[in-house]
């Protein structure tokens, strides 16, 4: 059995995509207790994130060979899967509905709009340069937020800010973000 | 045409993190499908949103759970499923459709969404009036088809707005088309004057 533990988390992935189960059990110890994390603090009761982090592992490997290291970054591809699996089992509602994931459905369909087209082409790279434009603080404010669905309240005391300071950073946080995209678009 | 009125920062950062309700976060993703910049957006707050997961302290996985998903693993990995190139209005499942006065009619959404919420489509012909409500909470809306014009604005196909607690407006619609709208509000409604009773009272939004 080669060792796989030294390996990157997207060779892994790349890995998985062509029906490796050993590169699966690595990537599985890394990412489904992060993933549990997550789903708890989205609200699942213990045992509902238990089966739903398992759920999206088994999601991981079904549709790993969609994923292109070129376009995201494992933990980018996985967050979506993970959020998808939420979204779909928990709420039993129809995740393509909700979300059109470039991430994650085939590259081509028929009569696909020009800005897909270039949605699909949008690479991480590109992404790491629109975060890089904001400030760790900014980069702290957001993450507090919307990751761990904390009140502003909670995140201002814990950055010891003012609570109208961090209400308008994570607004000029990402609304610069969107300033560099329109500048793209 | 690219819309004009997006969904706010936050409302977007929390449909990215999965963290809106069932039916809101639909309104929101109506919009996004129609509009680039905000799929970029999107995209950029996933890959914020990679970088903290793989931050998270861990939640330990039960004892066996490894093995529990690799008796499941099946053989090889599946192919992607294809993108659904139809448009949001055509790929929403719609319960009948009730007809509330000539050139009106209301849908409810088949999606499951909190008691309190109401979640569905409403189309407006031309010199009708739209129902006017008052609601307990937030009010999310994405054109799905045509124009309507209120105090804000101009709003047109892929535009989203919302409003919270908010009464006194009366959208008029605008041009030749239909206007068609998907909603998603959050507590009871409480319809004002006659074609918003029929609406969500005869029509059972």
């Amino acid at each position: 059995m080669p060792d796989l533990g030294g390996e990157g988390d997207e060779r892994l992935l790349a890995r998985v995509g062509q029906g490796d189960r050993e590169a699966f059990a690595v990537l599985f110890a890394r990412f489904a207790s992060k993933v549990k994390a997550y789903l708890l603090r989205l609200g699942a009761p213990p045992a509902v994130a238990e089966d739903l982090a398992q759920e999206a592992m088994l999601s991981l490997w079904r549709r790993a060979s969609s994923y292109d290291p070129a376009k995201a970054k494992a933990s980018t591809w996985i967050f979506v899967i993970a959020r998808n699996a939420w979204i779909d089992r928990l709420r039993r509602e129809k995740v393509e509905l909700a979300y059109r994931d470039s991430l994650i459905v085939s590259e081509e369909s028929d009569g696909e709009a020009p800005d897909d087209a270039a949605i699909r082409e949008q690479t991480e790279q590109e992404m790491r340069a629109a975060l890089d434009q904001l400030s760790e603080e900014q980069r702290q404010v957001v993450r507090l937020s919307f990751f761990e669905e904390r009140p502003h309240s909670e995140i201002a005391e814990q950055l010891n800010l003012p609570l109208g300071t961090v209400k308008s950073r994570l607004r000029l946080a990402l609304i610069k973000l969107r300033a560099h995209w329109e500048r793209l678009a | 045409m690219s819309p004009l009125h997006h969904p706010s920062a936050d409302i977007l950062a929390a449909y990215t993190s999965g963290a809106l309700e069932p039916g809101f976060g639909l309104v929101v993703g109506a919009h996004v499908d129609m509009c680039a910049l905000c799929r970029r957006h999107t995209r950029t707050l996933e890959s914020a949103s990679g970088d903290a997961l793989a931050s998270l302290p861990e939640a330990p996985m039960g004892a066996g759970a490894l093995e529990a998903v690799l008796k499941r693993l099946g053989d090889a990995p599946v192919a992607p499923p294809r993108a659904d190139a139809r448009s949001a209005l055509a790929r929403l499942p719609l319960k009948p459709r009730r007809w509330v006065a000539p050139g009106v009619w209301v849908a409810a959404v088949d999606t499951p969404h909190a008691a309190d919420n109401r979640v569905y489509v409403l189309s407006v012909a031309r010199g009708m009036p739209t129902a006017r409500h008052e609601h307990s909470g937030a009010e999310f809306c994405t054109v799905l088809e045509g124009a309507f014009r209120d105090e804000n604005g101009l709003y047109r196909a892929g535009d989203f707005a919302a409003a919270d607690n908010d009464v006194n407006h009366q959208p008029v619609v605008v041009g030749d088309e239909a206007c068609v709208c998907l909603f998603a509000t959050e507590g009871r409604l409480r319809a004002q004057g006659v074609l918003g009773r029929l609406a969500f009272g005869l029509a059972n939004v």
